[in-house]
């Protein structure tokens, strides 16, 4: 009984115990944080200071009825879901694609995956060599062929920037969609089509009444994830344009990094963050119905 | 139609369709070797065509247009990066954060997550959900208030900063993934050496641990990834070319972008490259087998 019991209360103790230090950290990193950057927006907090006169709502109210923000939020929503859609797409062609057997499947697999292990700044490094008005390969390439009459900016013209960006997003983050899809694909049992194939069921239909649905649930879950992670993306961006030519790749992360670090508004920049959380907030909810609905079907 | 086009045609049927199935294989297979020709080049080129680069001298460089393989294939830039630049403090500064923000996380996150996979206490679950939430919370969202800090405790400028700000991002990774890596291993193993005379922390260290070492290593290498690609901490956090990380550093170099700076930038960038080619052919199979069982962060 006594020793029992002994175990039982050594048991608790270790069980706090190890939970602590991770409990500490995270209250520490994470929780007074975002307190912290509540009473933030709060103030109004001018250049060189950090905290400020407590001023309630105002900094909202500024960032609702400025039409920067609203320009963040549209760019925001452009690079989230052209990066996302088609990180997708091509994640799951490539995955079907890698699915097979063939020779150099290893090799072939590691060059597909490899751009996801590259550090950020070295993917915007080259691309942006690529990506240059005279010196630049892409140019060079698509005036050989005839494509182009003279360089495009790529980089440096309002209409072409958020493509370029998109572009080099997709190069670095569809692996991870390759990564996940791969994985379900496989699991997929292999009697299900054997038995398709026997009722004459062709490739298409194939795909459309085995793979697909076996696949949704992770599909939109790999979404889920990289439609948070891009949300938040701030180095890519930063790094190829700096937000411009003019805004016309600031998203909201951006808009938050140059009114706090550049503009030194912090109680600004503070409510523009938090805005920005609410928004991906509500788009999650969005996600988890679509993803429920998803696995009930299955 | 089917019927009486096989019941007509006996003997020359069976021999016709198994050729269309050849020829469908055939052009099945060639159609594979095609796609994946096409998407190895397109996916690959980038990362081939830095390579390539970082060997040519300055003035090819700048060719217009410019030329596929290096005319004189050189080592100037990798010397240059070397002795006109810091990029050996940048090299160290990095391995200084990303290996801290590994060892905080990996020791504080095995611990909480051994207890989350061990123990059943009140608050349990909403523990590991906040966990998670943290996880999703914006860097941008958690860079102001820790710039305060920073700022108001006297740490800015240091490399102790960049791995506490690190561990914030990579501490609820680890606490997840090591939970379920620990879930996997059966408790039963535990108990009979707990019968055999070991304490509950003895059993843990002998058995659970080394057994979930395939794990522990691929979230380990998670984390220092992670660190090691860190951008926007340090751009905020430190100012000294002494404290500067490297992705830092070679973004301060593009910001220059002067006339000669590609061929030490591309050379930068393959030396960066290099140590994550490494440590993904050290643990190539439990990284895809870790990524594609549970929700992973990015990067």
């Amino acid at each position: 009984m006594a020793e029992s019991h002994n175990s039982l209360s050594g048991d608790r103790f270790l069980a706090y115990a190890t939970l602590t230090p991770s409990a500490f950290v995270l209250f520490l990193l994470a929780g007074v944080p975002t307190v912290t950057v509540f009473l933030t927006s709060m103030q109004d907090i001018g250049m060189g200071e950090t905290s400020g006169p407590f001023i309630g709502l105002d900094n909202f109210i500024w960032a609702l009825s400025d039409p920067t923000f609203y320009s963040a939020l549209w760019h925001t929503f452009v690079w989230v879901f052209g990066s996302v859609s088609i990180e997708m797409v091509l994640g799951l062609g490539l995955a079907l694609l890698l699915n097979r057997t063939f020779v150099f499947r290893g090799a072939a697999r590691a060059i597909i995956l490899a751009p996801y292990l590259v550090p950020t700044v070295v993917a915007v490094m080259t691309w942006r060599y690529m990506f240059h008005d005279i010196v630049g390969i892409i140019n060079a390439v698509l005036i050989d062929v005839g494509i182009i009459d003279g360089p495009l900016l790529w980089l440096s013209s309002q209409s072409l920037a958020m493509f370029s960006v998109i572009m080099v997003g997709v190069w670095k983050f569809f692996p991870f969609a390759v990564i996940a899809l791969l994985g379900i694909l496989q699991s997929i049992p292999q009697e299900q089509y054997e038995a398709a194939r026997i009722d004459g069921a062709s490739p298409f239909q194939q795909f459309m009444r085995i793979t697909l649905p076996y696949v949704m649930p992770v599909f939109l879950l790999t979404a889920l994830l990289r439609t948070i992670w891009s949300f938040h993306k701030f180095e890519i961006i930063y790094l190829m344009t700096g937000g411009g030519p003019l805004d016309s790749t600031t998203t909201l992360p951006i808009l938050v990094y140059l009114k706090a670090f550049s503009d030194f508004e912090f109680g600004r920049a503070a409510a523009v963050a938090i805005l920005t959380f609410g928004i991906l907030c509500i788009l999650l909810g969005g996600y988890f119905i679509l993803i429920k609905r998803a696995e009930a079907r299955q | 139609m089917t019927t009486t086009f096989t019941a007509s045609t006996t003997d020359a049927a069976p021999r016709r369709n198994r050729e269309m199935a050849d020829v469908q294989y055939l052009a099945t297979r060639a159609m594979t070797y095609l796609l994946v020709l096409t998407a190895v080049s397109v996916i690959g080129f980038p990362l081939f065509w830095m390579l390539l680069c970082s060997f040519k001298p300055g003035g090819e460089l700048y060719a217009v247009p410019p030329t596929f393989l290096p005319q004189i294939w050189t080592l100037q830039n990798y010397r240059d990066l070397f002795v006109q630049t810091n990029f050996l403090t940048y090299f160290a500064n990095s391995l200084i954060v990303a290996g801290g923000a590994t060892f905080a996380s990996l020791v504080i996150g095995g611990l909480g997550a051994y207890s989350l996979s061990r123990f059943k206490f009140f608050g349990i679950g909403a523990f590991s959900n906040i966990a998670l939430v943290c996880y999703m919370l914006p860097e941008v969202l958690i860079v102001l208030p820790l710039y305060i800090y920073v700022v108001k405790l006297g740490l800015a400028d240091t490399l102790f900063s960049l791995i506490v700000a690190n561990t914030a991002f990579t501490l609820p990774l680890a606490l997840w993934f090591m939970r379920s890596y620990f879930n996997a291993i059966p408790v039963s193993l535990e108990e009979s050496a707990m019968i055999d005379g070991c304490t509950r922390l003895q059993a843990m260290m002998k058995i659970t641990v080394p057994l979930a070492l395939p794990g522990i290593v691929s979230v380990g290498v998670f984390s220092f990834n992670h660190a090691w690609n860190e951008f926007l901490f340090a751009l905020v956090f430190t100012s000294s070319e002494t404290k500067k990380t490297l992705p830092l550093g070679l973004a301060t170099w593009i910001g220059q972008d002067n006339i000669y700076s590609w061929g030490m930038l591309l050379a930068g960038a393959v030396l960066v490259t290099i140590p994550v080619v490494l440590f993904y052919l050290l643990v190539q199979r439990k990284l895809v087998v870790g990524l594609s069982e549970g929700g992973t962060k990015g990067e």
